[in-house]
């Protein structure tokens, strides 16, 4: 009884979106301060944090919903990221860290959760889970409108120069800023002699009965080769993938783009002798061959030698292009004896002849939809499949055009999580903070904290934050000291940090700066092997698993500074810099391994005691100092001292710390130097009960 | 050897002057023709020309004197020619003040130097032995020059590198001393840093202020050319002393071999002080074993001498099971036999002996670093095998939150998170407040607790910026940041008297005094000592809304009534104020104020009656010195001049009254001096008057830390704001933190306390003859 009604209600949505997509339509301008490129993850996270600051945007996706990779990708429909419900704890941002495919949003139930209970989701689930926030959240996307051709308009106008975007119908939309979140998309593929031998992982079939009693060579070995490999090992005879360098472990490498545990049953297969296997060797310098020209003859002596006929007749085989220059150049594609390798080597690896070559090297940016003008380079780095962009996701030479999302990756590629949604989902955020600054002048949202507030602050961060968990060495949280308060400033792109002022609009202080990362140590270790975790606090430096660490500047590092840092490091060489020790748990509360050296770390930076003092104590600091420790200053001072109760007063006074009294020599009169205070006074606070 | 030591001990004695004292100094005084005459004997002279004596060159003449004993002993006299008497042309020269010292030798002057060089004993003797011995120890400063002398030296000769980072030192002295001794012996190098230490394996060169390197290039075969000779180091402070011992150690054959107990070993080792190590050496291993020695030898250089002891030798009653043995330096110490697997294992065990102040002094600071010295964090760590009755109080979730707070009266929330300390400690605290509620009997406040590590989203949307932070929340209405003092009875107090009616409308005159002094201010006089009672002529008046809104802010700290009425004149004229105004009661034995109202802002007026809620003083204008008003003074006249001094204090910033205030915290502390010694008589009665004179010491020293910190300005305002609420707030520490029992003792106690903090704190600014003052 229900569906009718719904059915009518989606029916009525629809047509109203269709009303409004018309009304567009016929909008002559077509104008929009933002432009999103592609419904997808990044291009909806973006349109969630416009959509919420209220700005004029429009998301445009050429297919008919969000998400439209996911209804392909991973042809094998499982996710790998994770969707870990259950973490034991209640606290969101917490649970954001355990949690691959959400996107951020302020509805608390606006999670992947709702579509999947699965750890690693269904692949149809992604787009339903999109489809859902997009509901919800009432983004404006605009489905079925194809860019074909972006170029950056002519004339400048004084709001900008603008990009000019052209659709399918020859329709133009002209954008102030334009927001690339199209993904990677195109295969990307190598050429060699028979590359065209060669079936993509875009489009195999994935059905495992089709590769039934077949030898398989998968040309890669990442995510998609293995999955590939995984889906067919029980089916496929022998499996084997080649690719240049060796296969890289997610966990080991801490990059979740490397192989992941969850498909690498292959890497079992292989070394428990199982017919399968990896071979190294470069893509550019091999050549695939059909033996098939000798069909005619073979099919003559069909009966005579079946076996052996099935065996080879229209086999795959994988030799060097060098081989077949040397022996003929025009047949070369033919299968001779002296075109193989084995001729050459009778025991080289790959000498027996495959049913199929697949093709699994992974995407790359699709740079052909943009005009001269408007096309960002290649990046350096990631064999330049994705746009080189600035720290702050700008295309290099491209003003106001910004790459969001897997086609970001560049900047942190094989390091950092930007590339993936649980990366992204706080890039985008980082870039939609640095738009409502350049073009909305409102600064990078801070919070003001009293300095004996921020060490229990950075605690909470280190313990809940999401952000810098996910995109460990790449957003940092900036604090700006300002003597006795500071501005705490979330999740900034640390490489981003010469520019801070003009992406940030916050000032420095004589007093300097303060940056929270968390990171994996830098000391390459066995994963798994003994004396792979630091226990011991004073040696918190060497730790090897995910750990903060807090960086002190006393002023911003130049954009010199951040070329030369040391290599492997987020950031170049601070005045002070200070490891918070590895937890098991990822839980920094200890008073004694955590919060005591993160205190005094804190104290060396500020110059001051951040001890807290019971009222008693800063009574006693009032009158015999010129200035009360901070705490006492900006608690017991204004009328908001700590008043202990029996059993704490007794325990301080058994630890020897409380001050004043008869008969001791006084302490140190200088509060901001705390370590003289350590012994001083031992006997003290016992006169004075006595006393009482 | 004999007369090495001889050498030695003169050294030492001159050294330590001991053996010169009583004896008449060896410094000579020329005349003219004695010192033409000394000039032609060819020995050498180090000679003072002086005319007048200033206390630098009297210093200097002092120290010349001491070192004419010493140089005595190198052969080299001591003179002082005065020019006032004598004239030897070209050394005395015509300045007033002679600042050249010379050293001649056979009539010649070698070399002089400015008194400023040749300061003291160390420096004269230092310099004249360098000069004297210029030919024998060479200077080096770059790698390249030492490896020439390297070269040079090697297979006839070792070298002793030595390093002074200054000249004229004590170090630099030991080192000359020595190489006058041994400077045919050995070729001597001097170096004041630089890259020759690098060679040396010194990591950071501006540490090290003198150190001892000695080069083995007798035994270097000179066919290596480039190869530098293999060093060892002196590892001790460079005295005369240490570098005897170390040059005979480096003497010393590296390993000797016995074939007796050990304990009967009797080596030049023993006589030096250095500990030695036994290797116990079986027949068929002696090959093996003399590596390993020579090994360790070599290792151990210059630390700890090396004996092969022959096991299979029928002296030798080593248990077998032992294969080492070191023995101490030192009369009678024993033997230790032990088990060495490995090298290092030796190495360490006498790196641990001779450095074992270092290795504690590490372990020290790590096991202090492993001390909490934050006393709430300690305390509250301390207390962690306690757990907290959490079920006194509501543990309030994301979920529960609103609800919660939407459905009682008064939900008090405290937000903290679990790693901060002074949360903690308060939540103890906090707990107790929850049992003292239901002892009260109160039903309508919610006593809840939110953790913010868990419930984040409400403490973001709470905008809560601190731990802990405690908020009232009332329906319907904004919450009420509670801004107290955090313990049990403030919370409390702020709890019953959130829960009153703010403003008390009145309607009679009879209330009114009622709520002065009568019932109504006895029945809740306990919480709320201090009332302020709002006067207006009529409910009309425009001032009435903002005094409710005022009155509104002000739940919890105190009771506040309001009293619209013609009537209301009676009072004003009484008080001779003008109309709005309020009236600040404390109670019935207290006094009563009143100011007029100049009516705002809501939140001037909170200030204002915030103010007006200190202990207020009056103005006397004389200021009494020190000690005049020694123990008779009356008491009631103390109280004027340390209230004075307060109100002056509290009241204003101006710089002419920071500029009497020291006169008046001296003032201030004869006043409790002899406060004090009323006591007896009037404890009861002076109760009151210390407390506020031991407010206004805060408030001037409260007030002086600003005067100091005005360059500070980012801390300015938020001093400010002390100064002005400290009074109360410091009578409000007392009351809060001692039992109501003793409460009359202890401001006493505490004022003793408080003084002893003042004379023994070193750097005190309250530093007041109280002798004068109890006499």
């Amino acid at each position: 009884m229900d569906s009718p009604i719904l059915l009518l209600l989606a029916l009525l949505v629809a047509l109203v979106q269709c009303f409004s997509d018309d009304y567009h339509s016929h909008n002559s301008t077509r104008h929009h301060d933002y432009c999103v490129l592609g419904a997808g993850p990044a291009g909806l996270q973006m349109g969630h944090f416009l959509s919420k600051s209220q700005r004029d945007y429009i998301i445009l996706e050429r297919n008919s919903g969000p998400g439209s990779f996911f209804n392909i990708y991973p042809r094998h429909r499982k996710l790998i990221s994770i969707n870990k419900i259950y973490t034991g704890r209640r606290n969101r941002e917490f649970n954001l860290r355990h949690d691959w495919n959400s996107l951020l949003s302020d509805r608390p139930d606006l999670l992947l959760q709702r579509v999947s209970r699965e750890l690693y989701p269904d692949a149809d689930s992604f787009p339903r889970y999109l489809s859902m926030y997009v509901k919800e959240l009432g983004l404006k996307v605009q489905y079925g409108v194809d860019i074909g051709k972006i170029r950056a308009s002519e004339s400048e106008s004084p709001r900008g120069r603008g990009y000019i975007l052209t659709d399918q119908r020859g329709l133009d939309y002209t954008c102030r800023v334009l927001l690339v979140s199209t993904g990677l998309w195109d295969p990307q593929k190598v050429q060699f002699e028979g590359s065209d031998l060669v079936e993509g992982y875009e489009s195999i079939p994935v059905d495992p009965e089709e590769y039934k009693d077949q030898a398989v060579l998968i040309l890669g070995k990442g995510n998609s080769a293995f999955e590939t490999a995984q889906s067919i090992l029980g089916r496929a005879s022998r499996i084997h993938l080649y690719s240049p360098s060796p296969v890289r472990l997610a966990w080991q490498t801490h990059y979740v783009g490397d192989l992941r545990a969850v498909n690498n049953e292959l890497l079992d297969t292989y070394q428990l002798k199982s017919l399968d296997g990896l071979v190294e060797g470069g893509l550019e310098d091999i050549a695939i061959i059909r033996n098939g020209e000798d069909e005619k003859k073979r099919s003559g002596r069909k009966k005579k030698c079946r076996s052996s006929g099935k065996e080879k007749r229209g086999k795959l085989f994988l030799t060097l292009s060098e081989l077949l220059d040397s022996s003929d150049g025009k047949n070369s594609s033919k299968v001779t004896a002296t075109n193989l390798p084995v001729y050459h080597n009778d025991n080289f690896s790959l000498r027996q002849p495959y049913d199929r070559v697949i093709r699994c090297l992974g995407f790359r940016f699709n740079f052909s939809i943009f005009d001269g003008s408007a096309r960002p380079p290649s990046s350096e780095g990631a064999r330049g499949r994705l746009p080189g962009v600035t720290a702050w996701y700008e295309g290099r030479g491209t003003p106001d055009l910004f790459v969001l999302g897997t086609a970001a990756h560049s900047r942190d590629y094989r390091s950092s999580a930007g590339g993936f949604v649980h990366g992204f989902r706080y890039t985008v955020r980082a870039v939609h903070r640095v738009l409502e600054l350049r073009y909305h002048s409102n600064s990078w949202p801070s919070i003001k904290l009293s300095i004996s507030q921020l060490q229990s602050w950075l605690l909470r961060r280190v313990n809940e934050a999401s952000g810098p968990y996910q995109m460990f060495g790449v957003l940092g949280d900036i604090i700006l000291l300002r003597g006795s308060h500071c501005e705490y400033l979330e999740e900034f792109p640390l490489q981003a940090l010469p520019q801070f002022s003009s992406l940030s609009g916050h000032q420095l202080s004589k007093h300097g700066l303060l940056v929270l990362v968390l990171q994996y140590g830098l000391n390459r270790t066995d994963s798994l092997g003994p004396g792979r975790a630091e226990s011991e606090w004073t040696r918190a430096w060497r730790s090897n698993f995910l750990h903060p660490v807090l960086y002190y500047y006393d002023k911003l590092p130049t954009e010199r500074d951040m070329r030369h840092r040391p290599v492997g490091w987020p950031l170049p060489r601070p005045k002070a810099v200070h490891h918070m020790i590895e937890d098991f748990l990822t839980e920094w509360d200890g008073p004694i391994s955590h919060s005591q050296p993160l205190r005094r770390f804190l104290e060396h930076c500020l110059h001051t005691d951040l001890r807290a003092f019971y009222a008693e104590s800063c009574f006693r600091f009032s009158l015999t100092n010129r200035k009360p420790p901070l705490f006492c200053r900006q608690g017991y001072l204004r009328k908001h001292g700590v008043v202990r109760n029996r059993q704490l007063w007794q325990h301080a006074h058994e630890a020897g710390l409380m001050l004043g009294g008869q008969d001791s020599a006084s302490p140190d009169t200088d509060p901001a130097f705390p370590d003289y205070l350590t012994q001083a006074g031992a006997s003290v606070s016992s006169a004075i009960n006595l006393d009482f | 050897m004999a007369w090495f030591i001889c050498v030695i001990i003169l050294l030492l004695c001159s050294k330590s002057e001991q053996c010169t004292t009583g004896n008449a100094s060896k410094l000579i005084e020329h005349t003219a023709a004695h010192f033409f005459e000394k000039m032609q004997s060819g020995k050498m002279y180090f000679i003072y020309f002086g005319k007048q004596v200033n206390p630098t060159i009297g210093l200097f003449i002092e120290q010349l004197e001491k070192s004419a004993d010493v140089l005595e002993d190198y052969g080299i006299s001591v003179a002082k020619v005065n020019c006032t008497n004598e004239h030897i042309a070209k050394y005395c020269t015509g300045e007033k003040l002679m600042k050249k010292v010379y050293l001649f030798r056979g009539g010649n002057v070698l070399k002089s130097f400015d008194t400023d060089t040749v300061f003291d004993v160390n420096a004269i003797v230092a310099h004249v032995l360098f000069t004297v011995l210029f030919d024998e120890v060479r200077y080096v400063h770059t790698i390249a020059e030492l490896q020439s002398v390297e070269r040079a030296a090697k297979g006839k000769a070792d070298i002793v590198l030595g390093h002074v980072q200054v000249l004229g030192l004590p170090e630099h002295r030991a080192l000359m001393e020595t190489a006058f001794v041994y400077g045919v012996k050995y070729q001597f190098v001097l170096t004041t840093g630089g890259p020759v230490l690098t060679n040396m394996g010194v990591d950071d060169i501006s540490s090290l202020t003198a150190g001892l390197w000695f080069l083995h290039c007798k035994g270097a075969s000179q066919s290596q050319h480039s190869d530098p000779c293999p060093h060892t180091a002196l590892r001790r402070a460079l005295t005369t002393l240490h570098i005897y011992t170390f040059l005979q150690l480096m003497e010393a054959p590296l390993v000797s071999e016995a074939s007796v107990e050990p304990s009967e070993v009797n080596m030049v080792h023993s006589h030096l002080q250095v500990p030695l190590l036994f290797l116990f050496s079986q027949p068929h291993t002696v090959a093996l074993d003399r590596v390993t020695a020579q090994t360790l030898a070599w290792r151990l250089r210059g630390q700890v001498g090396l004996v092969l002891i022959h096991r299979e030798s029928p002296d030798v009653k080593i248990p077998l099971e032992y294969n080492a043995a070191y023995r101490l330096p030192g009369e009678g110490s024993e033997v230790k036999y032990l088990i060495l697997n490995n090298l290092e294992e030796v190495i360490d065990l006498f790196r641990d002996e001779s450095t074992p102040e270092e290795e504690e002094e590490d372990d020290d600071n790590w096991a202090t670093l492993d001390v909490l010295d934050d006393e709430v964090a300690e305390s509250v760590y301390r207390d962690r095998g306690q757990s907290l009755d959490m079920d006194a109080v509501t543990e309030l979730t994301a979920d529960t939150f609103h609800s919660t707070v939407a459905e009682s009266d008064y939900t008090v929330v405290l937000f903290y998170v679990k790693w901060d300390a002074v949360s903690m400690a308060f939540m103890q605290s906090y707990i107790e407040v929850s049992e003292s509620l239901e002892d009260a009997d109160v039903s309508d406040v919610e006593l809840a607790v939110l953790d913010c590590g868990e419930w984040t989203d409400v403490c973001s949307a709470q905008k809560i910026r601190s731990f802990p932070t405690v908020r009232l929340y009332r329906p319907q209405e904004p919450s009420q940041p509670y801004q107290g003092m955090l313990g049990t009875e403030s919370v409390n107090r702020f709890i019953m008297l959130s829960r009153l009616v703010s403003p008390v409308l009145l309607s009679s005159p009879d209330e009114v005094t009622s709520f002065l002094e009568g019932d109504l201010y006895q029945r809740h006089a306990a919480i709320a000592p201090v009332t302020v009672l709002g006067l207006f002529s009529s409910t009309a008046d425009a001032g009435v809304p903002v005094f409710k809104e005022a009155a509104k802010a002000l739940r919890g700290e105190t009771m506040v009534g309001l009293f619209a009425d013609r009537q209301a004149e009676i009072w004003a004229v009484e008080y001779s104020v003008t109309l709005p105004a309020i009236l600040v009661s404390r109670g019935p034995t207290g006094q009563t104020e009143a100011h007029s109202l100049n009516l705002c802002m809501p939140d001037q007026l909170v200030t204002h009656i915030q103010r007006a809620l200190l202990d207020t003083f009056s103005i006397q204008p004389s200021i009494e010195k020190c000690g005049q008003r020694a123990g008779q003074q009356a008491a009631s006249e103390k109280r004027m001049i340390a209230k004075k001094a307060a109100t002056v204090i509290n009241g204003g910033h101006s710089a002419h009254l920071m500029k009497v205030h020291m006169d008046q915290i001296q003032t201030l502390k004869t006043e409790i001096e002899s406060l004090k010694a009323h006591q007896q008589k009037e404890k009861h009665y002076l109760r009151a008057e210390i407390r506020a004179t031991a407010d206004a010491l805060v408030q001037s020293q409260l007030a002086l830390m600003e005067s100091r910190a005005v360059n500070d300005t980012v801390e300015e305002g938020e001093e400010r704001d002390g100064v002005t609420i400290h009074a109360r707030h410091t009578c409000e520490l007392w009351n809060s933190t001692s039992d109501r029992q003793t409460q009359h003792t202890i401001p006493f106690k505490c004022l003793g306390s408080l003084r002893n903090v003042l004379v023994f704190e070193r750097k005190a600014i309250f530093l007041c003859p109280f002798k004068m003052a109890s006499n």
